[in-house]
């Protein structure tokens, strides 16, 4: 009975609600304008922009050494969720049921060690959130709610990987479906927004002339 | 003497030793085939096949088959008979028995001699014990060993504790489910044990004093001042049993999650045997020193949580490492100043932070 | 209540695999799985034994006493049974089994090996008798038909018994006797190099369903 409505109007509405929840946060941002820029630009704001966008994949240098834990971390849970979302077998499966794409997956160790790579990440981020004093003062319902909500998505996704019994599926599944539909309203829409907000700021020194 | 009274006597005599000879030579003569048997080697006479191919057979010896696997080509598996008693005779019964007897004597110690407080109550001053890395990498270690021991613990247990609850379906399903999850976290415990590893490692090499303070009991029975460095000798026996039986969990998991090496069914039992042990040791340990991080010492969890302990708890429990800390210069804080990861030195407040 | 047994007579026993093939067949076992398979001892040598073995539906199973679901049950007959949808493939019933007899259809990192599957004595499992989702899990039942195990039926030298265990233990008797418990000839090794007529043996164990 839970079992249908997770695979059938549970997951519509999440759908729904995750589409068009991000195309309206995106939206909302991009329709408050800026006053106009009436000096005279230095440099160029596409390439600021761009620029911006790609550096700040790295910390700068004078920040490396205070945060090693946290660049490592979080470029092996978001490389480790990345190719777990898009190139584990199970993933890719149902990626083709859903919309006719399927691609070649990954093989099942890679994929697994993926998982391990994410989950240690995660759980170092998160952990590292709340030990740090200024993280713990700073940081509200929303970041930890984001962070467990994953993490729970990714358990449940690990408790179901034999395939063997449907209830496991179904739970990852609602997990997924809850995810979701949390997405939209919260700090997870960093996924949609970091390149835009990149942009922005890197635009806007960018036309100053200076690299930010 | 006459022939005829020699005769007579000859006579018999002759006869009764003929029959009597003749009758020795039918039984012993068929009997010198086995008498030669019996004083040949082995090696030139002819051994019974039926008994050693049993004997073989009973002894694990593989033979051919067509079938492609795992130990196809032995016929009978005696490590098995052996593993089963161990897992289902003892590891089950006596696990559980240490589990529970050690808890119901935290328990009780609880209850008798409540928690040890800081000698004249806590000063309000702090100084910093773990920094983050420290405490991160500690916690990281937590989440993954508790995950891996509540799946653990559920695939030894669950058979008698949790099928009444939630039937054999509803059983299978959480089983697999903590198949799963223990199969995949398992790798990631050995990262944090080698992490927790290089980063406790250097305070808890033996030290002068350590013996004193287990012969006191660390003062834990009868109060008094025991003297101790960074960490005393009870949190180093700790350490080393985590991190060794940590090292054994791991390999011996590793060998068990990764069967596609051939491994055999006594590498595995074996394995398990040494997952199971290893396992059941470090869980008990963790109570006392969960129990000792917690209620059974004032003052001891900020240490781990926010990284901070007062500076009385720091001259009752560790008063070497305090001495260090104040010599080397330190200002003291109220108030926890931001940390900027680096190791603790001084627990100065940073101004780049 | 007859209890089920299975005997192979190792000196009638040809290796010609008729058995194996038959329960392969009969119960459309997933590819890589072998119920049943045919151990050669000193292949090739003097004293060359073959034995069939799968389950041997023993009285105090190990396999049934180590699952960490309980997913194992006994039938009226003495057949050793299991539950697939329980079945969470840890293994175990594997390194616990004197025999081997527990298969797995998948062997892959991270303890992943699939259902397992073994010999159930012809008799399916816990799903309705000869219904198809019984037979695509399990195999057939031919208990249920009153049948014997089709691996018995077809051995080709009726060295593999199957059934009642009084009824395999007689038949077994009559042919020790009849072969004669010395009729090791002496000295033939030695002329002839070879052990000449088979001597009779004892076969202990749980392999005959005693202790």
């Amino acid at each position: 009975m839970f079992a249908q409505l997770v695979d059938g109007i549970f997951w519509d509405i999440a759908l729904w609600v995750f589409a068009l929840g991000v195309l309206w946060r995106i939206l909302s941002i991009f329709r408050v304008r800026n006053k106009p820029d009436y000096s005279v630009p230095r440099g160029s704001g596409l390439v600021g922009a761009i620029g911006a966008n790609l550096r700040r994949f790295m910390p700068r240098a004078e920040m490396v050494s205070r945060t090693r834990l946290h660049v490592v971390a979080g470029y092996l849970f978001h490389l480790g969720l990345f190719a777990l979302l898009l190139f584990a077998a199970p993933h890719v499966l149902f990626i083709e049921e859903q919309t006719g794409l399927g691609w070649t997956p990954m093989p099942y160790w890679a994929f697994i060690v993926a998982a391990q790579l994410a989950f240690i990440g995660l759980l170092l981020l998160w952990i590292h959130r709340v030990m740090h004093p200024v993280t713990r003062l700073i940081s509200d319902a929303d970041d930890h709610i984001a962070a467990i909500l994953t993490f729970v998505v990714m358990l449940t996704g690990c408790m179901a990987l034999i395939e063997e019994f449907d209830g496991l599926r179904v739970l990852h599944r609602f997990m997924v479906e809850l995810w979701l539909v949390y997405f939209p309203f919260s700090r997870l829409m960093h996924a949609f927004m970091f390149i835009p907000s990149r942009a922005f700021t890197g635009a806007w020194f960018g036309r100053r002339g200076v690299k930010a | 003497m006459s022939h005829r009274a020699q005769s007579g006597a000859a006579h018999r005599r002759i006869i009764v030793w003929s029959l009597l000879s003749l009758l020795a030579l039918t039984l012993l003569l068929p009997l010198i085939p086995y008498a030669v048997a019996y004083v040949a080697p082995v090696a030139g006479g002819v051994p019974n096949p039926g008994s050693d191919l049993w004997r073989a057979v009973r002894e694990g010896e593989a033979g051919t088959t067509q079938v492609q696997g795992v130990d196809s080509g032995i016929l009978i598996n005696a490590s098995g008979e052996t593993w089963r008693h161990f897992r289902m005779q003892q590891l089950i019964p006596l696990g559980a028995l240490f589990m529970g007897s050690v808890l119901a004597l935290i328990v009780l110690f609880f209850l008798v001699r409540g928690p040890l407080r800081i000698q004249g109550g806590p000063t309000g001053k702090k100084i910093q014990r773990f920094n983050v890395f420290e405490r991160t990498t500690h916690w990281f270690t937590v989440s993954i060993f508790w995950l891996l021991a509540l799946t653990g613990l559920i695939l030894l247990y669950g058979r008698f504790v949790l099928i009444p609850v939630l039937g054999p379906a509803g059983f299978g399903l959480t089983a697999s489910a903590c198949k799963e999850a223990h199969n995949l976290f398992g790798p990631m415990f050995l990262v944090a044990i080698l992490m927790l590893f290089v980063t406790f490692v250097k305070d808890n090499f033996y030290a002068r004093g350590d013996m004193m303070w287990l012969l006191k009991g660390g003062g834990m029975i009868g109060g008094g001042h025991v003297s101790a460095g960074r960490f005393n000798a009870g949190e180093k026996i700790w350490f080393w049993i985590a991190v060794l039986g940590g090292l054994v969990l791991s390999v011996s998991g590793l060998i068990l999650d990764f069967a596609v090496f051939g491994q055999g069914r006594e590498v595995m039992a074996i394995s398990h045997v040494l997952h199971g042990i290893a396992a059941l040791i470090v869980i008990t340990v963790s109570f006392g020193h969960i129990y000792l991080g917690t209620a059974g010492v004032e003052g001891t969890l900020g240490s781990m949580t926010n990284g901070y302990v007062d500076e009385a708890w720091a001259k009752s429990h560790h008063d070497r490492w305090y001495a260090e800390v104040k010599a080397a210069g330190s200002a003291e804080h109220e108030t926890a100043p931001v940390d900027d990861g680096s190791p603790a030195r001084d627990g100065v407040m940073d101004t780049r932070g | 209540m007859a209890r089920m047994k299975f005997l192979c007579d190792a000196e009638r026993c040809i290796e010609c695999n008729a058995c194996v093939t038959a329960c392969k067949n009969e119960n459309e076992v997933p590819w890589g799985v072998n119920r049943r398979r045919v151990v050669t001892i000193n292949d090739g040598s003097p004293g060359e034994r073959s034995m069939s073995v799968a389950c041997m539906h023993c009285s105090d199973a190990p396999c049934e006493a180590v699952c960490p679901v309980d997913c194992f049950y006994f039938t009226d007959d003495g057949v050793v049974l299991h539950d697939k949808d329980i079945c969470i493939g840890c293994g175990y019933c594997f390194y616990a089994c004197p025999f081997g007899a527990p298969q797995f259809p998948k062997m892959e990192a991270f303890g992943s090996r699939g259902k397992m599957d073994k010999c159930t004595f012809c008799a399916g499992g816990p799903l309705p008798d000869n219904s198809p989702e019984e037979y695509a899990k399990y195999g057939s039942n031919r208990l249920a038909e009153g049948k014997l195990p089709l691996c018995a039926e077809m051995c080709a030298t009726r060295a593999l018994l199957a059934g009642d265990g009084d009824t395999v233990s007689e038949i077994f008797r009559e042919r020790v006797t009849w072969r004669g418990a010395s009729g090791f000839a002496w000295g033939w090794g030695v002329a002839y190099k070879k052990p000449g007529i088979r001597r009779g043996y004892e076969v202990e164990g749980k392999a005959t369903g005693g202790d």
